[in-house]
């Protein structure tokens, strides 16, 4: 199986170190034999039709940050978008930073892998939270397969578990912690009694927190993984716009008080349901299965038959991220051999 | 979680005492009796007045099995059950007038303010109230909605039970 992997930052590069960590069990357990043709960063790209070396992938983009300056396949200034016209693969797995503006250039890249008859595997929320029909309705038309496990919850498995474990299963609403940022400052803040803003600088400075915060605390991370739950889990037609959205910023150590009198904790809670979108702070029961610490992610999905199910996972990191799109890469193999 | 229940009972001696021996052995908690011999109903019953606490479950199998037991039920909670909810309002809620915050959820439909607490802030804008509020059974969601709305009109962050 051949991959083009477009972008390498830090979900790019656990998904190299997966494949080179997992090489012979592929091979051995599902006959699955991946050569990466090419990765493309900032800088350019390095290509092979016969396949890159990882590790040397891997190392040059550690030592100089450029994966143009890959030995002897390097190409600097060459474009994503042209080095999926021109090269031979089957899947590509784009993982460029997420764009909550218009999702692009993500949004470009996957749908003309998907026209030219490629499968795709990503974990961007930027175009899955703009224009989910439109990716999966040219990924129907094309006969490709779409796979985006990686976008919510990352290590979490949500997506192929509601469309496959819980198949048969009406599901009507999701409910979840989808954001581990906040929910490590929420938790902080809950223990220590400390403030909003003083938690945030030791996030930032633990590297929890970005140094512009404002996608997570504002809630808008959490808000596109529930328009993708939405859109996937609930078959609905909405867009990040469709969704009410309140952060965590406003939150006081005399709030988390007065809710912790109560028994109650308070987290930055996504619910996506037939008549709900909506991210907002919301108290949870002291040793409920929302009362999860630190960064871990949680949801639940209310079934008809199987009633509440709980899962919980990781929602961040590289390999653990690299770990969904693993899953899904099989999948595509097993699916298509 | 209350129950207020109203009982139709034979006027036969160990009657009451049947009635009320699952509701203990099923976990619930009999908060008040009022059993009047001297009160009876048109056809010669007596209306056995009971409150019992506990949670939503146990609650439920109390009442089915006064149900099993072939005894009748007239009357639950008036309107049925009673459900308390949390929520917790950031603002200035002095401000805004505590009392006038309080008559006004307090005139929604079905609805009492069993609790309030607040928690002052250097700056005021920063004060926590905690309110639990009772409400029939049922009642919740579009309560949630009503406090929703009411706390966007003072320009309060509204924290809800999920």
């Amino acid at each position: 199986m051949k991959l083009c992997i477009v972008g390498f930052g830090a979900v790019g590069g656990g998904v190299l170190k997966v494949i080179s960590m997992k090489r012979e069990m592929l091979k051995e357990k599902y006959g699955l034999d991946i050569d990466v043709v090419a990765v493309t960063d900032r800088s350019g790209a390095a290509i092979n039709p016969d396949g890159l070396d990882i590790e040397l992938l891997i190392n040059t983009k550690e030592k100089t940050g450029k994966i143009s300056e890959y030995p002897e396949y390097g190409v600097p200034d060459v474009k994503s978008q042209k080095v999926l016209e021109d090269v031979d693969y089957d899947c590509l797995v784009e993982v460029t930073p997420t764009n909550i503006d218009d999702g692009e250039p993500a949004k470009t890249h996957m749908l003309s892998a998907m026209n030219n008859g490629k499968d795709v595997v990503t974990s961007n929320k930027g175009p899955l939270s703009l224009c989910f029909s439109e990716l999966v309705n040219t990924s129907k038309s094309n006969k490709t397969y779409f796979k985006y496990e990686a976008s919510v919850g990352g290590a979490m498995p949500i997506i192929n578990f509601a469309h496959e474990t819980l198949a048969g299963n009406n599901i009507t609403s999701v409910l979840g912690i989808l954001n581990g940022t906040t929910n490590y400052i929420l938790s902080r803040m809950a223990n220590e009694g400390s403030s909003y803003e003083q938690t945030l600088n030791e996030a930032q400075e633990l590297g929890i927190a970005e140094t512009d915060p404002t996608q997570d605390v504002e809630g808008i991370d959490a808000a596109c993984k529930i328009v993708i739950l939405a859109n996937s889990v609930l078959n609905r037609d909405v867009t990040i716009r469709d969704v009410h959205m309140e952060g965590i910023s406003k939150i006081t150590p005399e709030s988390i008080e007065l809710a912790k009198k109560e028994g109650f904790l308070i987290k930055l809670i996504g619910e996506a349901s037939y008549n709900n979108l909506e991210v907002s702070p919301r108290l949870v029961r002291e040793g409920s299965p929302f009362a999860v610490d630190g960064t871990l992610n949680v949801a639940t999905l209310m079934t008809d038959l199987a009633d509440d199910v709980t899962v919980v996972g990781k929602g961040a990191g590289s390999i653990e991220t690299a770990s969904a799109i693993l899953s899904d890469i099989i999948s595509i193999w097993n699916a298509r051999s | 979680m209350r129950l207020n229940l109203v009982l139709e009972l034979l006027d036969v001696p160990g009657q009451l005492l049947d009635a009320l021996d699952p509701i203990g052995k099923l976990g619930a908690n009999i908060v008040t009796i009022i059993h009047q011999r001297d009160v009876k109903t048109e056809r010669g019953t007596i209306p056995v007045h009971l409150t019992l606490e506990g949670d939503e479950e146990t609650l439920k199998r109390v009442l089915n099995s006064i149900e099993e037991n072939n005894i009748q039920i007239i009357e639950v909670d008036g309107v049925v059950k009673k459900e308390t909810l949390t929520t917790i309002l950031i603002g200035n809620i002095i401000d805004q007038d505590l009392k006038e915050t309080v008559r006004e959820l307090n005139s929604i439909d079905g609805v009492r303010v069993a609790d309030l607490n607040l928690k002052m802030s250097d700056k005021p804008e920063k004060s926590a109230s905690r309110i639990v509020i009772e409400t029939d059974y049922g009642r919740k969601e579009s309560l949630i909605q009503n406090i929703k709305e009411f706390g966007k009109s003072k320009g309060f962050l509204v924290i809800n039970e999920v």
